[in-house]
């Protein structure tokens, strides 16, 4: 328990540099002259992911059921908001309309999902929410007359900026555009992040967590508790599937269209519990930093390197000779091998993760001072 | 007066009926102990009544209502806990967690917190023990916890299933003194066990249970010195 309030104050640092960064451009310029991209244009997607990757980690990381189809409900939280934003729909709907929409449509199709779901253990479980993740995206994809199929629906028009704040970003001289100025989606998603942050705090330390954690360890002795596993984990898939879609219909608004089919499909299920993982299963501020070097890479390093990769190309001498190798190995090109290579040391040397949850750690070291439990008797 | 009454009560699993219609009675303030040996369905008859295993046939009254087909949560809520087999604590849950999940389906703040004392008071062990990991409790520690776990949602009966399985001689002596001054506080108590002369020495009255059906019912120290119990059960 040494330095026990370190993890705070780092929690704070990373908050604040996150809230502080955009407020000193120099930062941002220096990394736009340095690498060619504009990172404040990047990031709110990474925290729009941040958000589905704490949606997954309710169900999986709380309350320990695999869930393979997160993105399923991330695509329709980006097409009910697609559906109700778009000039080609009678509808218009506002932006926090069509969020609050996407949220309830989402954790409507997390409820309904469930009742088949919680008969299940296990690996079935695990393939019901991997088939469902794939029905949404094949439906999003066939069902043209409705989603426009891979044209996808467009344009998902900015948020109106709410009155204060217009005036207040004018004031400081920045732009109210949301296309050129960066600072308007930064922080709107960011914002959405840590409501998203705080209200998982809560949520942890309340009894619904502990339940959740009870219910992980050992379902019989919860159901001898007075638990209602089956409430319990209705919970758990209803929650997640609404921040699934929250995050999908911010998704939307960022990009200013409901994307490719594909940007829902399994590939995106499974980087984002990967990014779980990686960083630590059950344990949020775990789960973030999976986000930030997963996606990270996944964003920012990778782009960055193929830019770099194909200078090198052109020329010649010992820079190409040593650099090239390692910037195709670690460039959009390579990634997935280096992807693969990571998750299989992790896996071998620290299945835990990163920064694991002190209940997940003891889960994966079985042969550590652990837990020390009667033998079943059968 | 009875507090549980079951009545031709019958379970399984799959293809397999382990109760072939059980009847047995608790009155209140009593302790009962079944015993039987391995397989006789001692394990199953708590947990149907528990409502985690489904009931086949017949009846379960509890405090004058029928308990018979409702749900394994709605059970604890009406006084009726379980201390499982084989302890099954919250490994990585502290002490003082595993106590308050006992409280699940409560929400008196200040009477859970009455009643974490109390186990205290029981159980003095568990307070020194409060912020560890209940996993790294010793085995008979580990019993303990699970007792007190169950007296969490003030149980009106406390079902035990092999309380004294796996401890050591002194530390069962322990764990069964709690249980008569929990009986004595006004408990009921229905206690599963194969060490029968500790449990027919504990209890008030007995069942002998075997291969699901009960061939036997008495009071406990008529039992003790049953020549066909000494036999079977007491080895001698």
């Amino acid at each position: 328990m040494r330095n026990a309030k370190l993890p705070i104050s780092w929690e704070m640092l990373a908050v604040a540099a996150a809230l502080l960064y955009p407020l000193v451009p120099a930062v941002d310029d220096f990394l736009f002259r340095l690498t060619h991209w504009r990172f404040g244009f990047v990031m709110p997607t990474i925290f729009i992911l941040a958000i589905l990757a704490l949606a997954l980690n309710v169900v999986v990381g709380y309350a320990g059921l695999l869930h393979l189809g997160i993105a399923g409900f991330f695509g329709i939280g980006a097409y009910v908001t697609g559906i109700l934003t778009v000039p080609a729909y009678p509808f218009g709907c506002s932006f926090w309309l069509a969020v609050l929409a996407s949220t309830l449509v989402a954790t409507a199709f997390g409820i309904v999902l469930s009742a088949p779901l919680l008969r299940l253990r296990g690996d079935y479980f695990a393939l019901v929410t991997l088939g469902f993740g794939l029905a949404v995206m094949y439906s999003i994809r066939n069902l043209e007359e409705i989603t426009a199929g891979t044209k996808s629906l467009n344009p998902v028009p900015p948020p109106e900026l709410l009155p204060p704040f217009g005036q207040l970003f004018e004031a400081v001289g920045w732009g109210t555009d949301w296309a050129s100025e960066y600072r308007l989606f930064y922080y709107l998603t960011l914002a959405f992040l840590l409501g998203t942050i705080l209200l998982l705090r809560n949520l942890e330390r309340s009894s619904l967590g502990r339940a959740w954690v009870a219910l992980r360890e050992d379902e019989l002795a919860a159901t001898c508790m007075g638990l209602n596993a089956a409430r319990l984990k209705l919970a758990a898939f209803a929650l997640s599937a609404a921040l699934a879609g929250m995050a999908g219909s911010l998704y939307a608004i960022k990009l200013g269209s409901t994307a490719d089919p594909l940007a829902y499909d399994f590939n995106r299920s499974v980087t984002m519990l990967c990014c779980l993982i990686l960083g630590g299963l059950g344990n949020r501020n775990g789960v973030l930093l999976g986000v930030a070097l997963i996606l990270g890479y996944d964003n920012l390093l990778a782009p960055i390197l193929d830019d770099v990769q194909r200078a090198l190309g052109e020329q010649s001498g010992w820079k190409k000779i040593v650099l090239y190798p390692f910037t195709l190995l670690m460039s959009t090109k390579g990634k997935l091998m280096m992807f693969g290579l990571v998750l299989i040391l992790m896996m071998r040397y620290r299945p835990e993760g990163l920064l694991p949850s002190s209940r997940v750690r003891e889960e994966m070291h079985e042969g550590d001072p652990a837990p020390h439990t009667l033998p079943r008797k059968e | 007066m009875a507090l549980l009454e079951v009545q031709q009560l019958r379970a399984g699993y799959g293809p397999i009926e382990v109760l072939k219609g059980i009847s047995l009675q608790v009155d209140k303030g009593e302790i009962v102990a079944i015993i039987g040996a391995n397989g006789a369905g001692k394990t199953t008859t708590l947990m149907t009544l528990s409502g985690i295993v489904p009931v086949r046939g017949g009846s379960i009254l509890f405090d004058g209502q029928d308990i018979t087909r409702l749900p394994a949560y709605q059970i604890v809520s009406r006084g009726l806990a379980q201390s499982p087999e084989g302890r099954k604590i919250f490994p990585r849950l502290t002490v003082l967690e595993n106590l308050e999940m006992g409280a699940f389906t409560r929400n008196d703040p200040q009477g859970v917190q009455a009643d974490i004392e109390k186990a205290y008071h029981y159980f003095p062990i568990l307070k020194q023990r409060a912020k560890q990991a209940g996993g790294t409790l010793s085995g008979g520690e580990q019993q303990m916890l699970a007792i007190a776990r169950a007296l969490m949602s003030r149980p009106k009966l406390l079902l035990l299933d092999e309380p004294s399985l796996g401890l050591a001689p002194m530390i069962v002596l322990k764990i069964f003194e709690v249980i008569r001054e929990l009986n004595r506080d006004g408990v009921a108590v229905l206690l599963v066990e194969q060490n029968a002369r500790m449990a027919l020495k504990l209890a008030h009255r007995g069942y002998v249970l075997e291969t699901g059906s009960i061939t036997m019912s008495d009071r406990a120290e008529t039992m003790l010195n049953d020549p066909r119990v000494k036999a079977a059960y007491l080895g001698e």
